[in-house]
């Protein structure tokens, strides 16, 4: 499991609609609020790259020191951005389907206004369970 | 890049030098620098210089191989002391010249050749001869014997301008051959040891490697050069677990200088090569093997100011570097396992990465600081006299021993103390801004918002930490207004935090304020957020954060309490705070003002009710003392007071000039609508909008809020996607959806009756008369005015081209003629101010001043020319009051359908006389331009009756029927047989048609004949009961009509029967058939008679007879009529050969009545008379 992994759910009009520390180590303190700011900026590129290319899992996408950003885009133009410093790529990239699966569950909620926060503790248990067995 | 010393900075320049004939050096040396590539030029004038200049000391070479890797000043030797040619100049005349100058030059030469040989130094030699010197070979041979060169490295110089050119040419070709070749033998020699593998240790492979890659730098083999400097660059890494040279802190230290110098000289030959993505991923690997080799603690700051010159040295490489990737969409992302982010190839990203890695140094150093200070034994003086010594990355202390200066290796714990008295001296700050500000800028260039803000708050941070509290407040904002728009919640709590902080600094009470409510607005979520213990001043963002800000705003509002000392803060208790919240303002979700009005029309001076809607966001509830209400009408303001807080005889004074109204409670609960209804009047009618809704907090603080409309009010957007319970602003849902905040305020209804009293349809042509009638009930009646309109019934105008009519002046179908005041009512008694305006379907006419059951009454007179419907507009605008100026007018407004009708149908037809035929022949063979007229024959009597039908609903009194013609000069002829006078008493009631016969005798030969108009004079028939003073004028009405036009032609032949007007049975009578030829020319007529059962005749059948021109042909029958009645005549018909056109006159010609005997009544008198008038004619 990664020392270090921030992840985030940015909807398509850009406002952040989960947010979750899923590392395992001990928080940096200083650190740890500039994960929201490093994600923030990645979205700069997400735009860019998400034309590109027709895959979903975008891979590294920016670099921040030792942290790299791994970006997800859902048709909708839902955005996971996972903030991290793995290199297990293929744990990353099951992770975000998982997260996918979960969040289209989330979707199906007649109650769940697109676009909206996602508030359901339910999905954060699971995510925090996906983050453990695979990043 | 720029503290790299300029011999690193740029690529070398190969090295030569001349010695003698020192007035040729400037020439030449010239000429070099000029060559591609240059060659730099030691210009020795004395040949006893250059031993000086290759003094090779003893002592460095001695102990060269243990002390360091690299010299500093090797590189330095080799670009400005070490040439790599000599060439020595001699004059030819000294070589041709006397035995004494022969021997000069030849130990001149011999201390050159003594000098060099050590350094391999290649030599050329120069003989500058004269123009007019003889070259004798001989000498010249002798003189390459002496020197042992080569036959083509002596060489002739001849200063000569026509050859000077060419002397120069060669000389270069032949220097930079020398040199290249100096160069490459110093490479080879250096290369053999390290390819033999048989180095003692690595730092000479390293040292070795560098010089092999300088060599071939100036011989400019990149390729050689940049594999070199990477092997150099290898071979440091594996030093830096085994070297045990020096102790670990400077060994490091000395291993990354130099592994900086390696890696900047590789960078820059890749990128110059144009390999982007090689030096990128070059660069990376640097960064990743050097990452770790922090060294221990006391200098790790060390260790991050390397790694933020490194990125800084890149980041400056890249900006000036002209290999610039294109756009982003060629990327090639780096390979699989490593693949390059996008902005791995701006220099932005690299400024922004050294700017961070600065800020690390920064703190490190700060700990070492406080660490050193903390155990501050030692001696001042230690850090005094510590320069850099001979070798790149080591320090050495100086010591003075007498004259001599003595290099001291410094311990690791001297060299920390002296690196720390270093640090200290450097302002960070300033450095690291600069860095981001470089790079907040191109990211801007490059349209990049959201990495450009994160610069931006960088920056603003780093202005926070310095206390530029002005600077750092205008960039925290732009980067708010990104993290506000996009609702990264978490990201604007930060910012708010700094800017709060910012004003709080500043003293800018009401910002400090604004930022507070702000960020205790905030839908922060308690589930998921990151709570960190060192954030911005604003503290952790989280639910009981918001409400110590919120409790200490409203202490410090309230003036209850002063929280946190702020500078300044004093005038907060004279002063009044005021804040102002519009649309889009972020303050909105402080407080929200939703107004409605219920109804969205109210009477003037009807109370109508309006609901107001309060909303805050805050995390505690707040209690508000005092409401106002603005209105864009003055009148309309209210107040509503808490009456908890202060009870309505408290109110002061001064604002009873508006209502009072007092609410049991105005506590804000957090999400919750807080509804309050009340009535409201408007006096004044037009458009009632409420403007601001102001709060008042305490004894100084208002908060101004714009009203919005429910229906259109947007959500508050950070709040929008938040899970919380949403309510309607107003207690009826369907108010929410449909509330405005402003109503349309009607005019009072009007208290005056208009009337239209018109009867019947219009007819054409007539003065319709329309009375109105004006009759006040409750008002009086100042300034009215009356307008008139006409329209068409189907819309448009009365005036319509599509009907395909023919223009005529009357242009309009119906137009409103005049207005005819009241009786007795003289056009000279109206004032100059009264306004009578008539257009064709416009009018304007004022009324006079009505009191309160008073009436007027006028009428309007509209004449239709053509038969249509029209909707007559009346309406009238007055003003109850007298004295205001701009008074509210009331608008009376009636209609009135109007069917407008034809009063008569006139039609027309033509016959010809009896018993007479004319033959024509237009009529026999149609032309197809004739048949459209009537044809009537030339010269003969024809009988026109015009009828008049009466298609209206009144009955008609005709008053005269003529034909007029218009006086254009043409012949005609026609009588009236009925006078004027008998018209007289033509009453027509509907539907009955009035006939009147004229004749027509044509006299001209035309195709077309104008025949004229009937002109029928009309009027309305009285009757009995006398109306027409109320409907219409007395006076006729002339309708006309056109006649159709009539084709005129002589006819050839005329058949007239001759038979009397009736016959007794068995009594024999002479029927006799007159054909008449018209023509000069002979007529040959055929002709047949058929048999008739009634009637025995005598007489040809058939024959075929000559008629002479001018002249009558009659055929005489004599018959018997056998049976009694109406019977038909035997029949004849007539072919006229000429024009082979037969025709046979009409059946009811042919008629004869036959009496059974001879009547006894006395008739026969008048019959003969009447037989006699017709013969006669």
């Amino acid at each position: 499991m990664a020392s270090t992994a921030c992840f985030i759910i940015v909807s398509r009009n850009d406002i952040p609609i989960y947010e979750a520390e899923v590392g395992s180590a001990a928080k940096r303190e200083d650190a740890a609020q500039l994960h929201q700011f490093i994600l923030h900026a990645a979205l700069d590129i997400v735009q860019d790259l998400a034309w590109t290319t027709s895959a979903m899992f975008l891979k590294a996408i920016d670099r921040f020191n030792d942290l790299v950003v791994s970006v997800y885009v859902t048709a909708g133009h839902t955005r996971f951005m996972l903030l991290h410093d793995s290199r297990n790529d293929d744990g990353i990239k099951s992770f975000f389907q998982e997260v996918h699966e979960l969040y289209i569950k989330i979707l199906l909620n007649p109650l769940y206004l697109p676009g909206s926060r996602v508030t359901s503790s339910h999905f954060d248990t699971k995510v925090r369970a996906l983050a453990r067995k695979y990043l | 890049m720029e503290e790299y010393p300029e011999e690193f900075r740029s690529p070398p320049v190969r090295l030569v030098a001349l010695v003698g004939c020192p007035e040729q050096h400037g020439l030449i040396s010239t000429h070099f620098l000029s060559q591609q590539p240059p060659i730099n030029t030691l210009a020795l004038p004395h040949f006893s210089k250059l031993s000086l200049l290759l003094h090779r000391s003893s002592k460095s070479s001695s102990s060269s191989s243990a002390a360091g890797i690299l010299k500093r000043d090797w590189l330095v030797k080799h670009r400005t002391k070490i040439p790599a040619v000599v060439g020595a100049l001699f004059l030819w005349d000294h070589v041709s010249g006397d035995p004494a100058q022969w021997v000069q030059v030849c130990s001149d030469l011999d201390e050159l050749k003594a000098a060099i040989r050590p350094r391999n130094i290649k030599l050329l030699l120069l003989v500058v001869v004269g123009q007019s010197d003889e070259i004798s070979e001989d000498r010249l041979l002798a003189l390459r014997k002496r020197a042992e060169v080569d036959s083509k490295y002596l060489l002739l110089f001849n200063p000569d301008p026509s050859q000077l050119n060419n002397s120069l040419q060669r000389l270069g070709a032949s220097f930079a051959e020398l040199a290249t070749t100096f160069y490459r033998d110093e490479g080879r020699r250096i290369k053999a040891p390290i390819e033999k593998k048989n180095l003692s240790s690595l730092d000479l492979q390293v040292r070795y490697c560098f010089k092999v890659a300088v060599y071939a730098e100036f011989r400019r083999d990149w390729v050689e050069a940049l594999r070199f400097y990477e092997d150099a660059y290898h071979a440091l890494r594996e030093m830096v677990a085994t070297s045990t040279r020096l102790p670990p802190i400077q060994r490091l230290l000395e291993i990354r200088t130099v592994a900086e110098h390696l890696h900047f000289k590789i960078s820059t030959l890749l990128l110059h090569g144009g390999k982007l993505i090689e030096a990128v991923t070059w660069f990376r690997q640097h960064i990743v093997s050097y990452k770790n080799l922090v060294g221990p603690p006391k200098v790790i700051f060390l260790h991050w100011e390397w790694l933020s010159r490194q990125f800084l040295v890149f980041a400056e490489l890249l900006d000036s570097s002209s290999a610039t990737l294109q756009s982003v969409s060629s990327l090639p992302l780096g390979t699989v396992e490593q693949p390059l982010t996008e902005w791995e190839f701006h220099p932005a990203y690299y400024y922004q990465s050294a700017a961070q890695h600065l800020e690390e140094k920064r703190s490190s150093l700060e700990l070492a600081v406080s660490i050193s200070e903390a155990f501050n034994d030692n001696d001042d003086g230690s850090a005094e006299s510590v320069v850099q010594s001979i070798y790149i990355g080591q320090f050495a202390r100086l010591l003075e021993q007498g004259d001599d200066l003595a290099m001291q290796f410094l311990t690791d714990d001297e060299y920390t103390l002296y690196a720390i008295a270093e640090g200290k001296r450097f302002q960070d700050s300033f450095e690291i801004i600069a860095l981001l500000k470089k790079s907040h800028e191109m990211y801007t260039n490059l349209k990049v918002q959201r990495m450009g803000s994160l610069c931006a708050f960088q920056i603003g941070r780093e202005y926070f930490s310095l206390g530029d509290f002005g600077n750092a407040k205008q960039l925290f904002d732009g980067v708010a207004n990104l993290y506000r728009q996009e609702g990264w919640v978490t990201l604007l709590w930060e910012v708010l935090g700094y800017l709060r902080e910012c004003s709080r600094k500043q003293g800018a009470v009401k910002e400090f304020v604004e930022f507070s409510l702000e960020m205790a607005a905030l839908p922060i979520s308690t589930i998921g957020s990151i709570q960190t213990s060192k954030c911005g001043p604003g503290g952790p963002a989280s639910l009981e954060q918001r409400d110590m800000i919120h409790t200490e705003i409203f202490a410090l509002v309230s003036g209850e309490a002063r929280p946190i000392s702020l500078d300044g803060t004093d005038d907060l208790k004279d002063n009044t705070l005021h804040l102002e919240i519009d649309l889009v303002s972020p303050l909105r979700s402080v407080l929200l003002a939703s107004v409605a009005f219920h109804e969205q029309i109210i009477k003037s001076g009807v109370s109508s009710l309006i609901t107001l809607s309060l909303l805050a966001q805050l995390p505690l509830s707040i209690e508000i003392d005092q409401l106002e209400v603005q209105f864009n009408q003055f009148e309309c303001n209210f107040i509503i007071m808490n009456a908890k807080k202060c009870p309505l005889e408290a109110v002061p004074s001064e604002q009873h000039d508006h209502r009072v109204e007092s609410a049991p409670s105005l506590a804000l609960v957090p999400n919750k609508w807080l509804r309050l209804t009340y009535d409201i009047k408007s006096e004044q009618s037009g458009k009632l909008e409420c403007l601001s809704v102001i709060a008042k907090m305490g004894p100084h603080f208002t908060i101004c809020c714009r009203a919005e409309s429910p229906a259109s009010m947007d959500d508050l957007p950070l709040w929008k996607f938040e899970d919380r319970v949403e309510t309607f602003p107003t207690k009826d849902p369907a108010l929410s959806f449909s509330g405005q905040k402003a109503t349309q305020v009607e005019e009072p209804d009007p208290q005056v009756d208009v009337t239209l009293g018109a009867s019947g349809p219009a007819l054409v042509g007539e003065r319709f008369l329309v009375p109105v009638t004006i009759a006040s009930r409750d008002h009086t009646i100042y300034a009215g005015e009356m307008k008139i309109n006409l329209v068409d019934v189907r819309g448009g105008g009365l005036f319509s081209p599509r009907e395909s009519e023919p223009f005529s002046m009357d242009s309009h179908h119906v137009e409103l003629l005049g207005i005819v005041g009241p009786e007795g009512e003289d056009e000279s008694q109206r004032g100059p101010d009264k306004i009578k305006k008539i257009q064709q379907s416009f009018g304007l006419v004022s009324v006079p001043f009505l009191n309160i059951g008073e009436s007027w009454s006028c009428k309007l007179e509209i004449m239709w020319h053509r038969p249509k419907p029209v909707m007559l507009f009346v309406s009238l605008g007055y003003s109850p009051n007298s004295n205001e100026l701009n008074a509210q007018k009331v608008n009376v407004h009636k209609t009135l359908r109007i069917e407008g009708k034809n009063a008569v149908l006139i039609s027309q037809h033509f016959m010809l006389p009896f018993r007479r035929d004319s033959l024509l022949l237009s009529r026999i063979k149609p032309v197809s331009d004739s048949s459209k007229f009537v044809s009537l024959p030339l010269h003969e009597t024809t009988v026109l009756v015009v009828s008049a039908k009466n298609c209206s609903e009144v009955t008609l009194q005709l008053l005269s029927m003529a034909i007029e013609v218009d006086d254009d000069g043409i012949e005609k002829s026609w009588s009236i047989q009925h006078g004027g006078e008998d018209l007289g008493t033509a009453v027509l009631v509907p539907g009955e048609e009035f006939k009147k016969v004229f004749t027509v005798i044509p006299q001209v030969d035309s195709s077309k004949l104008r025949l004229g108009m009937v002109h029928l004079k009309w009027k309305r028939h009285c009757g009995i009961e006398d109306r027409s003073g109320l409907t219409v004028t007395d006076a006729h009405v002339l309708t006309k009509h056109e006649l159709p036009d009539v084709h005129v032609e002589l006819s050839p032949i005329v058949v007239s029967l001759d038979c009397p007007p009736y016959a007794i049975l068995g009594d024999p009578f002479v029927f006799c058939v007159k054909i008449r030829n018209q023509k000069e020319l002979l007529q040959e007529v055929k002709f047949s008679l058929a048999d008739s059962q009634s009637f025995v005749l005598t007489g040809s059948h058939s024959d075929t007879v000559f008629v002479l021109p001018k002249s009558e042909h009659v055929l005489y029958y004599k018959v018997v009529p056998l049976a009694s009645g109406l019977q038909q005549l035997p029949r004849i018909s007539l072919t006229s050969v000429r024009y082979s056109a037969r025709f046979q006159p009409s059946s009811a010609a042919s008629t004869v009545f036959i009496f059974p005997s001879k009547p006894h009544c006395k008739m026969a008198g008048i019959t003969d008379q009447g037989l006699e008038s017709i013969i006669a004619d």
